[in-house]
């Protein structure tokens, strides 16, 4: 189903393979597996996988050490998994680079669904058509196909539809989307986002006064509702 | 430190009290002493002058009246009447030996000291005769005190003075040595609170009370000892467990999503993975209020806004995809506005998380839960309500007293680990804000949170 190369990481060979169980089960049909730091690194070197979930506790060099390595050379996406919660390694793992971090113990959909995020968040080609009830939207192009027409996207208008449709289903808050579009300051900016709401809705939407694809969340934020996915 | 300044304070008082109560019973003492020696003594009760008015003149002869008798024969005494010339012109039970003249030096002399040995009472009648009543010799003691008057009311001056400074100097000591007592007891006193309160600081290890403040510290570096023990066995636990309940849940997922298993076996599956969730959400809130309580989590301050906190909670656990019967409200005062505070994003998030997860598990039948942020008085007040079965009044106080955080057995549906509520108080405590359980009308319960919107005051 997907395409991408995962290299997994782990230095216990049991939850190595239920990781791997978990990915093929996931879609993932592509997938490697290290037991050490060194071994991680000689398969990133030799095989570039698209994202990589390294443990942090491991013999010899550990996670943080070889994510130090990789980052020297490569913004591959790194998604850190470690029995160590504390907030400090938290913050330590994202400092170095990691693009996401999770705590064991972990649900499988959880780490799903995390790894899909960061797949899309740093592969953006990769994203593809998305079909909506009363339209389709090319993420590549950044156009919308409704009744036989192409509508265009303006750039903010693709950012908030990428991030609704990382989230497709769930609700997005406004303060996230905000801060997808204005940046880290986006306070003040409440009333633009309606407007691109508005926009968007113009765009996708059959009736953009009784949307069904772009739904409002009240007082919440926004979902987004891919063609043939329950309300 | 109030206790301890008043305990010292009615030291001082009772002290003083004490020493006052000394010197009035001292005083009425020696009164009382002198008042009864008084009665007993009664060669100084013998009035001369009331005896010498029972001596009459009449002509030429002297005469002693039945009365003037009876006093000499109660004091075993013996009477004489000399003239101007020293002449003895009456008498009565004179002793023989004594002479029936006596020279101007004789009378001064007796008149202060003795007559050969007898203690004699000398009066000096109207009509210039010496009335003399004598004493049988060693029955009462005659002491003669002259100075000179500058020298005595000098001395009576030092006298008072001294005692005036002996008062002030124990009044000094008294109040110089509570001074050193609370000195050296306040810290002791001090420490013995912190204990108490679970914080012991260490105590300089100096003076008489050494010993103390040593024995203090000890227990304090013991208590912390075995905080840091248990609070370390709880991390050890909760971080060996991680990785074997990753196993339960990714295997249980793995079976429930497997279509190929019997329908029953994939059931038993969502039990064994729904478990293992709650077995995840147990270690978690055991470490962190661990962490918490022993103060091993640092709370950091930065600018939160309140309202998109308490919308990113509700809309995580409608996302979840909670049953219809549970029904989800947001709201904010100012809408659309943030509500700025201070403090722990990811701890805030958990306190509001755990509120609202607390409404859902409490009301298994179903509710309307609702979250809502507002500014007032420069705190941020996060209410969050539902319309549920309520807690009862009881519990309501205890809970309101902090007295007890998990809901009695049996009695709200159910039973969670009871850490939730005790979390929720943790953080609230962490950033010095209040905590308070109302009920709802018509049934329900009302958590209401205000915090400082500019940290900790």
């Amino acid at each position: 189903m997907y395409n991408e190369l995962i290299l997994l990481a782990d230095d216990d060979p049991e939850l190595l393979e239920m990781l791997c169980v978990i990915f093929r089960r996931g879609g993932y049909g592509r997938i490697l597996m290290a037991a050490s730091g060194e071994e991680v690194l000689q398969i990133w070197k030799e095989q570039a996988p698209d994202l990589i979930v390294l443990d942090v506790m491991m013999p010899g060099m550990d996670g943080f050490a070889v994510l130090k390595e990789i980052r020297k050379e490569s913004r591959v996406p790194v998604l850190m998994l470690t029995a160590r919660g504390e907030g400090e390694d938290r913050i330590a793992g994202l400092e170095l680079g990691a693009d996401d971090y999770l705590g064991k113990p972990f649900l499988p959909r959880e780490l799903l669904l995390r790894v899909r995020a960061i797949l899309q968040r740093t592969c953006p080609g990769k994203g593809g058509r998305v079909e909506l009830a009363a339209s389709t939207v090319d993420l590549e192009k950044a156009q919308v196909q409704k009744n036989g027409q192409q509508i265009p996207l303006t750039a903010r208008e693709l950012q908030l539809f990428e991030k609704l449709y990382e989230n497709a289903g769930r609700i997005v808050t406004t303060g996230i989307l905000c801060e997808t579009v204005c940046g880290e300051f986006w306070q003040g900016y409440e009333s633009t986002l309606s407007t691109h709401i508005r926009h968007l809705r113009e765009k996708i939407e059959e009736n953009p006064s009784r949307p069904i694809s772009l739904i409002t969340a009240k007082g919440l934020g926004y979902r987004l509702i891919l063609k043939g996915a329950e309300r | 430190m109030k206790p301890v300044r008043r305990f010292f304070r009615r030291y001082i008082v009772s002290v003083t009290g004490s020493v006052i109560l000394f010197l009035t019973v001292n005083v009425l003492l020696i009164l009382g002493v002198f008042t009864a020696g008084y009665g007993y003594d009664r060669y100084a009760a013998f009035s001369i002058r009331a005896f010498s008015a029972h001596i009459v003149r009449e002509g030429d002869a002297w005469i002693g009246d039945e009365e003037a008798l009876t006093m000499l024969q109660e004091t075993d005494a013996w009477a004489m009447v000399l003239d101007e010339g020293g002449q003895v012109v009456w008498e009565q039970e004179l002793p023989e030996e004594l002479p029936r003249w006596y020279s101007a030096a004789d009378v001064a002399s007796f008149s202060r000291w003795y007559l050969e040995d007898y203690p004699v009472k000398v009066w000096a009648r109207e009509d210039g005769f010496l009335a003399v009543v004598g004493f049988p010799p060693e029955t009462w003691v005659k002491y003669y005190f002259s100075v000179d008057r500058d020298y005595f009311f000098l001395v009576l001056l030092g006298g008072c003075l001294i005692f005036l400074a002996n008062i002030g100097l124990l009044i000094f000591l008294t109040l110089r040595n509570a001074r050193r007592v609370e000195k050296a007891m306040s810290p002791i006193l001090q420490g013995i609170q912190d204990l108490a309160a679970g914080r012991p600081r260490p105590l300089k290890e100096r003076g008489e009370l050494a010993e103390i403040s040593h024995g203090l510290n000890q227990a304090g570096e013991y208590l912390a000892k075995k905080d840091n023990t248990r609070a370390e066995w709880i991390r050890g636990v909760s971080h060996d467990i991680r990785t074997p309940l990753s196993m339960v849940l990714g295997y249980a997922s793995e079976l429930e999503e497997n279509s190929a298993l019997p329908p029953d076996a994939r059931k038993q599956a969502v039990v064994i993975r729904r478990q293992g969730e709650r077995l995840k959400g147990l270690v978690e809130s055991l470490n962190l209020t661990t962490k918490l309580e022993y103060a091993l989590q640092p709370v950091c301050r930065e600018q939160v806004d309140g309202a998109e906190l308490g919308r990113k909670a509700v809309s995580e656990l409608l996302n979840q995809g909670l049953p219809e019967r549970y029904v989800f409200e947001f709201s904010q005062e100012p809408p659309g506005k943030a509500v700025w505070l201070e403090g722990d994003p990811a701890l805030l998030r958990r306190m509001i998380d755990n509120l609202l997860i607390n409404s859902v598990v409490h009301n298994p039948e179903g509710c309307h839960i609702g979250i809502k942020v507002k500014a007032e008085n420069s705190q941020c007040i996060f209410e969050v309500w539902d319309d549920g079965k309520g807690i009862d009044a009881a519990f309501l106080a205890r809970l309101n007293g902090g007295r007890q955080d998990v809901a009695p057995k049996g009695g709200l549906g159910k039973p969670e680990h009871g850490l939730g509520l005790k979390i929720v108080r943790q953080i609230v405590q962490a950033h010095g804000g209040r905590l308070i359980f109302e009920e709802m009308t018509p049934h329900g319960l009302k958590v209401r949170i205000a915090l400082f919107q500019h940290g900790k005051k």
